[in-house]
Formats: structure tokens, C-alpha cells, sequence
């Protein structure tokens, strides 16, 4: 047996509820207003690992960027390749985002490349989060409703992404296009952090895209 | 009643629109632009309330924050009710219902004044003090008849229909204030890029620019202010907020800010574009590089006698009634002042084709501008003299005016009475040094200004304007400017030199001190000279204070209550420290000022509240399988913020029956439990086994792959702080589960131990509670009903007892542990929570030959108590150690390496024998089960106080057994088996007990074990 235990946790032949599958975001496609200042839409069911290691180490950083294709992104910064993102967390912590389905072999693949000796530890979170993605000219508002830290392009310019305080919980913003904005959110607040959004996104139209 | 007092022409008010108001019942029409006191003034209604302490009529004095009176109750209906609402900073919208809050039976009517006549005699000054010191059993009393007789407003009796919010913001440069110099520091600090906010209190910015009679550029001050404003509207990081009042500056540059978004239209917020519910107050929570306070001044008024009367008015206060809001609150005016700058009210009443009586000047030869102006217009100007007292009970009818004597405090000659029916003083201007203060920077007394201004400031902020002292025109827009260009440019951004506009030219004199006017009589027999109108302070109170020794200005504070109340004073404090500091012969820079505490103005719990109020109130965390838990009647439990089934009660039962048969089922045959929120924390690395010997209490070296155990977690004292299920996936892979409500602390104490204590260690923790579901089946038919929907093998000897495999269950790739909580043979399935709910649903339907039920958190409880098993939290806190808890099993004592809690577990105090331990508790009578919580006793006889022994932890009613137990701690338990405890309940009664073992239930294991 390896040294750690890793295998597929998805089934192929199933379909997977997201965590927000009880909001019925699907029936709500179109029926928001054309004008919407805001438009939410769910990435979900993604493959989502947590990746540690020692960044200063370079068999694990050139590791990673072989593996995943990504250079592993500096300190509060996201980078991306394609459907792959990677995403900084804590000085040893990031997030890699793969499509649905592909987690398992993303992890195999990061195993093979970073070997047996290297220190390091790759975590399966696919069912612990999904990924909502912002957009819309008024969404740095329905932020700053939301969060105490600082989104002006200035301070929180595309490719930065920050975990911090958002309402009465947390969760990760990451800034990925002009008007675009993904908010990592754990599956058990899903629902608050849902019924959050509605409520702060009334007062500039709110649309759901699928 | 027509609007009597409202000039035909003038104002910002639009003639064209009028709307109608009513005030106490009494219906009434003002026009758009309005405030709630303009409109009462221009419809002629003088008394506004009555007094505090001595029910006196009082009218409006202000036109600002500052207003002591004109407090008001509005709403319409209850649920609409605001207490609290100055009049003077409310916006007249149409409909708008307002009513006295201290007018009780009513404003006018005089029966409260037979008692206010008396009144001072009842509760003279110092009567907080005194009755707070004895006798305090009396307290009560008064306090009926003072809240009575006061009201202070009330609070709705119904749900409030409107929402409140909060916005963060971020800036370079906060400027609070958009008078001249906030206006001036805004634009210079928004020309250079910076991130600018504007934020002022008032209904429109511009603050003295909008009634103030001098130009600018040879211009109305007012076109100025809008050319700024459509500057600053222009450049795309200048925020402008009107209607917000920056209520508080606390640490680091953080500024609370309450904007009142739809106050001003009307009873509620209107709807939105999107039909939604539009917020009618927000809270903008601010983080600024640099705050530029430009917060003004507010007038003092002359100290007189009588000058509580309504119709004694503050002259700045005139001034805006009639060159803003076009009112002219009386025809024949006497003006009271000791400067230049109240001469300008003379002015504009005359432009107001009014009469001016008379100008009394305290002053012995003022030849200032606006001085030599009234004069050639035919004011009639009396030097070194001051109005000393007024006539008319309720309304002005004459002012006394006498020459005096300021600085020996007498009056030189007799005097005249003047008859008017409005005087206006003016006594200086005291800068709105709040903000600066609220951190603690004590204001600093200017002789020369006769002012305090901010003092030392402790955060990067900077002060413009009449803040500083600084009140000519000119000289305050060009310190704006400097102090807007120089909060940016410390911040970086730089712009160049601007044209500030032109200024007229004139001579100002300088003003004379005089903050209590002299009158024949002593203070303490002359006409009352209000100081603080809101809490009816007079000057002979606060001599009355000194002369009782009181000498620090918050001792004479909470003698006399100057400053209490709602207005903290804005009117009065300068004054009443002054006459303090005379009283007592000592300067007002020793006297000091009072503390200055956030918030500037009262604020609405709406605001801050939020949204998090209702729904939003706290985060409320669902597990994968939330939906069928609806669908099947679960009642819910809160387990921190998670929300988990109670108990599934089926039609006709309550609690206790809906958990007897949910016990008797996973004793008899197989339940189902949800157990997603137990914390669950993926371990990788070399060293992961280590580190578990490090923070566990037991040993880990020999656990194998495939097996699982059951651990304890101390803190470094020695006392049990988490428990749970810790197995071995791999070599250098372990999954540890927390109590659900320790999982964030527990990950955190990893981390802590591991970053500061052995960051050598190889190992990483990752937090997986969200990734996996969990679902419990426990009970002696859970192996037969598994095996209908996995493909892993469920012989015992295969999976035995404490391990864990992989596999399919309901055709998802699971991790299933056989441990168990309950005592009964049980699988903890695992699944990626996506999964979770087809499985859980696979299971429910598999399991109905086998009448599986799905139990809660009780049944639960009641299981793991049947079995000894402690909870976390519920058993213990923070003051048990393993061996308290007979867990000594559970400690390593022969580890090589130390670990946290093995020296704290070792001192003497924790060795002892007769510690709290814990035990089982069986009630003599079956039927009766002890309250948990319950404090025990080994002599219910003794006297009380009793001395007590220990306290029950848990306790059921359990139909397994057929009788009550409990687990408990009591003093040296361990060694008592079989001796009785006896716990005396609040009604008198005993419930006594046998001390047992804390096993009830299958002491040797089998049952988890086939």
C-alpha cells in the first residue's frame, strides 16, 4: 500500500448535487431582469484539491508546474491555464481548480511528478465547495456590502484573490475578469451565503445564468 | 393655520410643493426643502416640549445636531415609531407625524407646570447623585415619576417594516464635514487622484455656505458650492454622501458613518427599480488613510435669565430659518452677542424687512465691518450690555437689557426692557471637537480663540475650518484646501496650486468672554439661567456642585447631568465648564472638557443591526442530506451553527416518545443517523504518526493501516479539550474526526503546535468536514442491511471492530468505519458530500425490510450515556482530566517523547483523589429524572449554604433500561460506588441517587463487538 491512501471518490455513472442543488438555480435561469446589475452563476461539481508544500522548495514548485501546467502563483494571486486554476491560500496552501471529474488523475499526476521522497500532501475538497462566479457592473458594490476588505481595482486588481471575512462567515474571493468576481464557498454555509446574495444583490437586479 | 412666519421670497424651499405635516395631532403645511423645526416655526408653534426637570415650555433654539429641544417622536404608525429624531435635522416629507416626546398631557396646556413649578424643589441638582447614594430602595420611585413626566421617546411596539444595511468602504482621504473647508479639502484632495470621501450630516452640502450672506467671487456663497460639487461629482474616486452623519472615529482610521438614504422621503423607504425593498438607513463602516475633520462649530448661547423661553434662539440658528428656509421666527428681534460674526443676523433680519430692537454688545467699542453696517443701517447697537433677563411664560414678550459688568459678574446699571418677542445670542462658537476626541485626544483650550480645539491626535488625521479655530471665511476655505492637498499627498498623490475664490474684505474684531451672564442677584436667586436645556441645568446648579466640592468637570457632570441626555451637551458643556471653572476660580484649560464618546448623534438599532437580523441573523450550516431531513419532519438542534436533526417525531408524539422508539430501534434493530458535522481533518505527511503522539493522549505508534482509535485531547493543563476517531488510511495518511463543534479549534491547535512548537515535523492538515458525508448505521441488524448495498466484505473477522475499508456503497466509492458511538454494532459510512444524499436515500429504501429508523441528536445522547461515553463540553469543561473521566486507559503514560497535558496531568493538584469524577448516577426513584445541571450534596439535612460535591452532567429517561440514569461529577467518586448522592432542587424537593458505574449498558463491550 502506498503511503497514502488515494482513490476515485467520484462515481462516473452518478450525477452530484452541488451544495446549492436545493436552490434550484437552473429553474431560476432567465427569469431574473434583463437588466441585472448582478449575475450569478454556479461553477459547480469542479475539482477542487488543496495542495501543500514548500514553495521554496524547487523539485516541488517545478513539480507542480509540470503536473498542473501552472506556475504555483505568488503570495494573494490566482493564476490560470484553460479550465485549470491555482490559487495561493497560505504561504504552504493552495487551491487547484480542475473541470469536474478530472480531480482524481490531477492528483495522481501531481503524486507521480512530486515523487515519494518529497514532503507535500494533495487533498481531494471536491465535495466540500463550490464556486460561484459574479458578474455584472455592480458587483464591487454587493462586495462591499459583503466584506470589510478592500475590492477597488487598485487594491484588489484581476488575478488577486484573498480569503477573508465575508458577511457573518468566510470564504475566498478571487477577482478574474474586469466585472468578474468567483467566491469559493464551503458547502455547509452554501445556503447562508446564497440567501446573503439575494438579499444584498435586490437592490441592483440579480440574474441567474446557468 | 397658514404659515404665518414664512417670508414670501427666499429660501431653498419650493413654494410649489407643499406638504403637509402634523404635529401632536395638530395638522399643518410646510414646502419641500423644509426641515420638521423650519416647518414648525413657520407655522408659528413655539413650544415644542416641555422641560426635563421643571416641565418649562421650551421652543426651538438650533437649526443643527446641537438642538437640545426640538427632540421628537415621528412615526405615523406604531410600527413606524422613531424616537429620538431632531427636528431640526429631520426633512419635511409629505404625511410626516410628529409628536412631543416630554410633553406629558400635552405641550400647552399648563398641568405639568403646576408640578414643574415645584419641581425644582423635588429634584434639585445633584439628585442622581444623591439618590444613588441613599436611600437607593427609593430610586425606583423617582424613577417612575421622572421617566413619566420626561419621556425620552419610546421605542415601537411592532416590527419595524424597514431594512438597514452596511457598506464598507475604503478611501485615501475621508473628509467628514462639507461646509467652505470640507468642501475646500475635498476638492484639493479629489484633484490629485486620490480616493476621496465627502460625508456631511446635512440634508445638502455646504454646510454655513448655504445661508451665510457673504459671497464668494462676488457671487452667492452658494454658487460656489455648487460648481465644487459638480467638480467632485465628476471625478471617479470622489464618493460624495449626503444626509451621513460620521458618528464615530475609532482605531485605526476606522469612521463609522450612518447615511440616512430615505428618511427624508418618507414614513418608509420606497421600493427600488427591481420592486425590492430599498434600505432606509446604511451604515458605511470606513477604513481611511487619512481623515480630514472638518466638522465646524457650533454656536454657544448667552446665559440670561429666563433664556429657556421659547423665542430665545441661537443667532446663527436665525439666520438659517431665514435665509435658507425662509421663516422669520418672530418680527421683533433683540440680539445678544460678544462678536462680530451675530451681527450678520441683524443684517439679514433687516434684509428680511424685520425689526431689529436692538444689538446688545457686551463689547465696550466694537468697530468691526458688519458692526459699523448695522449702524449705518439704524441698528440700534448698546455697548458693554447684555440681555440679563426676559419676560413671558410662553413666548418671549421683553428682554431686559443692562450694562454689565463681565468680568466682576455685575450689572451696572438698571437697564431697560425692550419689547420683542424674539432674542437671538450669540456667546462664540465652540469647534465640534468630537471626532478628534473620541479616541482619547483631549481638546486644547485657545484663550485667544476662547475655544478648545482638537488636541494632540493620535491617528494620521488632520483638522480644516472652524474646527480649528479658524472662522473667517477666507482663512477656512484656504485651510481646508492646505489640509485636503496635505492628507493626500502624505498618502502620494500630489496636485498642484489651485485659485481659492475671493473673499470680501472686512475688519473682525475679536469677541470678549462671556459665558454666564451677571445679574443683580446671586446665581442661585436670579431668574433660572439655563445652561443645558435638555437636562435643566442652570448656572446656580452648577455653582451649586462646586460649592459641594465637586471639582472635576466629570464629577460636576454626574452632580448636575450637564451633558447627559441626547444632545451630550452640544449646547451647553462650554459654558457650564466655564461657569464650573469661574466657580471654582481656576482657568477653563485646567477645568477641561468631559470625554467625548462615539456616537456623535443617536443612532437607530436598524442601523446597527444590518441585515443581520431575521434569516441572516447567523450562518445556520446544512449537511448534504438537510433536504430529506425537511421532507421527513426532522425537529432541529443547534450544534454551533450547524442545524441537525433533533428527533424525527412521528404523527402524535412528542419528544420523549420519538426518542424511546428511536432508542429501542437501534437496540433492537437498526437506525440511521446523520454525522456530516463531525469534524473530519485529512493528516499527511512522515511524521503524521508522531505528531499524533503529540497531541493525543494515547499512543499511535502501533496503530495499523486499515485501523482506527479512539483518542483524547488535552490542553497543555492537563484538562480533556476534544475527543473523537482518529484511523490510519495509509503510512503517512490519517484521518482524525473533532466534536462537531471543536473541528475549526481543533485544526487550529494542529496548526498552532505544529507552526510554533514542531514545525521540524513533517505533516500537513487539511480540513475535509465539508468534503465527506457521513451517515451512521448503527443497531444489531446494520451488517445485514449493508450488505444489501456495498460490495465490501462485512464478515466480522474481515472488518473487525475498530477499522475502516473502502469500497461501493449504493455504487459510490465510500470509506466505511466500523466504530461506534452507540454501543451497537455500527458503520460510519463516507462519501464525497456530492454523493451523499442518493446514498443516504439507497440506504432509507434498502433499509425498510429492516424498519430502519432515523434517529437524532437526542437518541443519540441517550445511546452514548447508556454506554458511559462522554461528550465533550457536556461532560467535561475544562476542568477534567482523563483520569477524572476513569479514562486513564486512554493516556500513554510510557510515550518516549512528551506530549500536551502529560506535565499538567502530573501536578499535585491534578493527582488528587478526591477530585471531581465522574460517575454514574441511577435515581432511587426510576420515574425521576435529575435535572442536568443539578448541584449535589452527600447530606440533604445540612444547613444551607450546603456544601456541594459535584453537579450532574447528563441525564435521560432511558427505555432501554426501563429507568433514569445520569452521569455526573461528584468529589471522589471514583472510590463511592454504591453510597448515595442528593440533589436539592430549586422547589424544595431531593431527588437522591446511587453512585454507579458510568456504564449502565452492556459494561463488557459485546454488543459493538459482533
Amino acid at each position: 500500500m502506498s503511503a497514502v491512501n488515494v482513490y476515485e471518490q467520484r462515481p462516473s455513472h452518478l450525477d452530484g448535487q452541488s451544495p446549492l442543488h436545493h436552490a434550484g438555480l437552473a429553474e431560476l435561469v432567465g427569469k431574473g431582469s434583463a437588466s441585472a446589475g448582478i449575475r450569478l452563476r454556479e461553477r459547480k461539481l469542479l475539482g477542487h484539491l488543496v495542495l501543500r508544500g514548500d514553495a521554496r522548495d524547487p523539485s516541488f514548485a517545478g513539480g507542480v508546474h509540470k503536473a498542473c501546467g501552472v506556475e504555483l502563483p505568488v503570495a494573494l494571486t490566482l493564476a490560470a491555464a484553460g479550465e485549470t486554476s491555482l490559487q495561493w491560500l497560505a504561504p504552504d496552501e493552495w487551491l487547484l481548480i480542475v473541470p469536474q471529474g478530472e480531480e482524481f488523475a490531477a492528483e495522481q499526476r501531481l503524486r507521480d511528478t512530486l515523487g515519494s521522497e518529497l514532503h507535500y500532501a494533495v487533498v481531494n475538497v471536491s465535495g466540500g465547495q463550490t464556486l460561484l462566479e459574479l458578474s455584472g457592473e455592480n458587483v464591487r458594490e454587493l462586495l462591499m456590502k459583503s466584506t470589510s476588505y478592500d475590492v477597488h481595482p487598485s487594491q484588489f486588481p484581476v488575478g488577486k484573490a484573498v480569503g477573508t471575512h465575508f458577511a457573518k462567515t468566510q470564504l475566498v474571493i478571487r477577482h478574474t475578469g474586469e466585472d468578474t468576481w468567483q467566491l469559493v464557498v464551503r458547502r455547509s454555509f452554501a445556503d447562508y451565503i446564497w440567501a446573503w446574495l439575494q438579499d444584498a444583490a435586490a437592490e441592483y437586479g440579480l440574474a441567474v445564468d446557468a | 393655520m397658514s404659515q404665518k412666519n414664512r417670508l414670501p421670497r427666499g429660501g431653498r424651499i419650493d413654494r410649489t410643493r407643499p406638504l403637509d405635516f402634523t404635529f401632536n395631532g395638530q395638522r399643518y403645511q410646510g414646502c419641500d426643502g423644509d426641515s420638521l423645526a423650519s416647518a414648525l416655526l413657520a407655522n408659528g408653534v413655539d413650544i415644542i416640549g416641555r422641560s426635563f426637570k421643571y416641565s418649562r415650555p421650551r421652543g426651538i433654539v438650533a437649526a443643527g445636531a446641537e438642538e437640545p429641544n426640538a427632540v421628537l417622536q415621528i412615526g405615523a404608525s406604531e410600527a413606524t415609531q422613531i424616537p429620538n429624531v431632531r427636528a431640526t435635522q429631520q426633512a419635511l416629507y409629505d404625511g410626516l407625524v410628529a409628536s412631543s416626546t416630554n410633553g406629558w398631557p400635552s405641550v400647552d396646556t399648563d398641568l405639568m407646570g403646576i408640578l414643574g413649578r415645584v419641581g425644582g424643589k423635588l429634584m434639585p441638582a445633584g439628585f442622581y447623585y444623591k439618590t444613588f447614594m441613599y436611600p437607593s430602595s427609593l430610586w425606583m420611585t423617582y424613577e417612575k415619576y421622572i421617566r413619566k413626566a420626561a419621556g425620552l421617546g419610546r421605542a415601537p411596539l411592532e416590527n419595524d417594516p424597514d431594512i438597514y444595511d452596511h457598506m464598507n468602504l475604503h478611501c485615501d482621504v475621508l473628509v467628514v464635514g462639507a461646509g467652505p473647508a470640507g468642501l475646500a479639502a475635498a476638492l484639493a484632495a479629489g484633484r490629485s487622484g486620490a480616493r476621496v470621501i465627502l460625508a456631511d450630516e446635512g440634508e445638502a452640502f455646504g454646510g454655513s455656505l448655504l445661508d451665510t450672506r457673504e459671497t464668494l467671487d462676488g457671487k452667492r456663497a452658494t454658487d460656489w458650492v455648487d460648481q465644487v460639487l459638480a467638480e467632485l461629482q465628476s471625478l471617479p474616486e470622489v464618493t460624495l454622501l449626503p444626509r451621513a452623519t460620521v458618528n464615530g472615529y475609532h482605531d485605526h482610521n476606522f469612521l463609522t458613518i450612518h447615511q440616512r438614504l430615505a428618511d427624508h422621503l418618507g414614513e418608509t423607504a420606497p421600493r427600488g427599480a427591481f420592486a425590492q425593498q430599498l434600505p432606509r438607513q446604511r451604515m458605511h463602516r470606513v477604513r481611511a488613510g487619512r481623515v480630514v475633520l472638518a466638522t465646524g462649530a457650533h454656536e454657544r448661547p448667552l446665559v440670561y435669565g429666563n433664556n429657556d423661553v421659547p423665542g430665545n434662539m441661537l443667532a446663527g440658528a436665525v439666520t438659517t430659518y431665514l435665509r435658507r428656509y425662509a421663516v422669520a421666527p418672530g418680527k421683533k428681534l433683540v440680539l445678544a452677542t460678544n462678536n462680530d460674526y451675530a451681527y450678520r443676523t441683524a443684517l439679514d433680519w433687516l434684509d428680511a424687512g424685520l425689526q431689529v430692537v436692538a444689538v446688545a454688545d457686551v463689547r465696550h467699542n466694537p468697530r468691526g465691518s458688519w458692526v459699523e453696517d448695522a449702524r449705518a443701517r439704524g441698528v440700534r447697537v448698546l455697548t458693554g450690555c447684555s440681555v440679563i433677563d426676559v419676560r413671558g411664560s410662553k413666548r418671549v414678550e421683553a428682554a431686559r437689557v443692562a450694562a454689565i459688568d463681565a468680568v466682576a459678574m455685575k450689572v451696572t446699571s438698571p437697564g431697560e426692557w425692550l419689547e420683542c418677542d424674539l432674542v437671538a445670542s450669540s456667546g462664540g462658537y465652540s469647534p465640534v471637537v468630537h471626532l478628534a476626541s473620541h479616541l482619547g485626544g483631549r481638546p486644547a483650550w485657545r484663550e485667544d480663540l476662547l475655544a478648545f480645539v482638537p488636541g494632540e491626535g493620535f491617528q494620521k488625521r488632520l483638522c480644516a475650518g472652524a474646527v480649528n479655530g479658524v472662522f473667517n471665511l477666507g482663512d477656512a476655505l484656504a485651510d481646508g484646501f492646505e489640509a485636503g492637498a496635505t492628507a493626500a499627498a502624505q498618502i502620494g498623490f500630489k496636485h498642484g496650486a489651485s485659485e481659492l475664490p475671493r473673499t470680501e474684505k472686512r475688519v473682525e474684531e475679536p469677541s470678549f468672554p462671556l459665558f454666564q451672564v451677571p445679574h443683580e442677584k446671586p446665581t442661585a436667586r436670579a431668574p433660572k439661567q439655563f445652561v443645558d436645556l435638555q437636562n435643566d441645568v442652570t448656572a446656580a446648579g452648577i455653582e451649586q456642585a462646586t460649592r459641594e466640592g465637586f471639582e472635576s468637570v466629570e464629577h460636576v457632570k454626574r452632580y448636575t447631568a450637564l451633558g447627559f441626555g441626547t444632545d451630550q451637551g452640544k449646547l451647553g458643556n462650554i459654558n457650564g465648564l466655564a461657569i464650573a471653572a469661574r466657580s471654582l476660580g481656576i482657568g477653563i484649560a485646567e477645568m477641561g472638557t468631559t470625554m467625548f464618546r462615539p456616537n456623535y448623534t443617536p443612532v437607530t438599532f436598524g442601523a446597527v443591526a444590518g441585515r443581520h437580523c431575521d434569516g441572516l441573523f447567523e450562518p445556520a450550516r446544512y449537511t448534504a442530506m438537510q433536504a430529506w431531513h425537511l421532507r421527513n419532519g426532522a425537529e432541529f438542534e443547534d450544534v454551533g451553527q450547524w442545524k441537525r436533526p433533533w428527533y424525527f417525531p412521528r404523527p402524535g408524539e412528542d419528544i420523549h416518545a420519538a426518542v424511546a422508539r428511536e432508542c429501542r430501534a437501534v437496540r433492537s434493530g437498526v437506525g440511521i443517523l446523520d454525522a456530516s458535522t463531525l469534524g473530519k481533518i485529512d493528516i499527511q505527511g512522515p511524521d503524521a504518526r508522531e505528531f499524533l503522539n503529540r497531541i493525543y493522549t494515547n499512543a499511535w505508534t502501533k496503530l495499523d493501516v486499515g485501523k482506527a482509535r479512539y483518542g483524547l485531547m488535552c490542553k497543555e493543563d492537563g484538562m480533556v479539550f476534544d475527543d473523537g476517531v482518529t484511523a490510519c488510511l495509509a503510512d503517512n495518511h490519517f484521518l482524525m474526526t473533532t466534536t462537531t463543534g471543536g473541528a475549526a479549534r481543533v485544526l487550529q491547535w494542529l496548526e498552532l503546535y505544529h507552526q510554533t512548537e514542531w514545525p521540524e515535523l513533517k505533516v500537513y492538515f487539511t480540513s475535509v468536514t465539508d468534503h465527506w458525508a457521513t451517515m451512521t448505521l448503527s443497531g444489531p441488524r446494520s451488517r445485514e442491511l449493508l450488505s444489501q448495498v456495498t460490495d465490501i466484505d462485512l464478515d466480522r473477522d474481515a472488518f473487525p471492530f475498530m477499522s475502516w475499508k473502502e469500497g461501493l456503497v449504493g455504487g459510490v466509492p465510500a470509506r466505511v468505519f466500523r466504530i461506534s458511538f452507540t454501543g451497537e454494532l455500527s458503520y460510519e459510512v463516507n462519501v464525497q458530500a456530492d454523493y451523499a444524499l442518493g446514498v443516504w436515500e439507497q440506504l432509507i429504501e434498502a433499509g425498510k425490510p429492516y424498519d430502519l429508523t432515523p434517529y437524532g441528536t437526542e437518541t443519540m445522547h441517550v445511546l452514548r450515556a447508556e454506554k458511559g461515553f462522554i461528550i465533550v463540553g457536556q461532560d467535561t469543561d475544562a476542568s477534567v482530566t482523563p483520569d477524572d473521566l476513569n479514562m486513564g486507559w486512554a493516556v500513554g503514560r510510557n510515550k518516549p517523547f512528551s506530549w500536551i497535558g502529560w506535565r499538567g496531568m502530573n501536578r499535585a493538584d491534578t493527582l488528587r483523589e478526591d477530585r471531581k469524577q465522574l460517575v454514574g448516577l441511577k435515581p432511587v426513584d426510576p420515574q425521576k429524572v435529575l435535572p442536568e445541571g443539578a448541584q449535589l450534596v452527600f447530606d440533604p439535612e445540612q444547613s444551607i449554604p450546603m456544601t456541594m460535591v459535584g453537579h450532574v452532567t447528563s441525564s435521560y429517561m432511558s427505555a432501554t433500561l426501563g429507568h433514569s440514569f445520569a452521569m455526573g461529577v461528584v468529589k471522589g467518586g471514583l472510590k463511592r460506588m454504591g453510597e448515595r448522592v442528593f440533589a436539592p432542587l430549586v422547589d424544595g424537593s431531593v431527588i437522591e441517587a446511587e453512585i454507579v458505574s458510568s456504564v449502565f449498558y452492556d459494561p463488557k463491550g459485546e454488543r459493538q463487538n459482533v
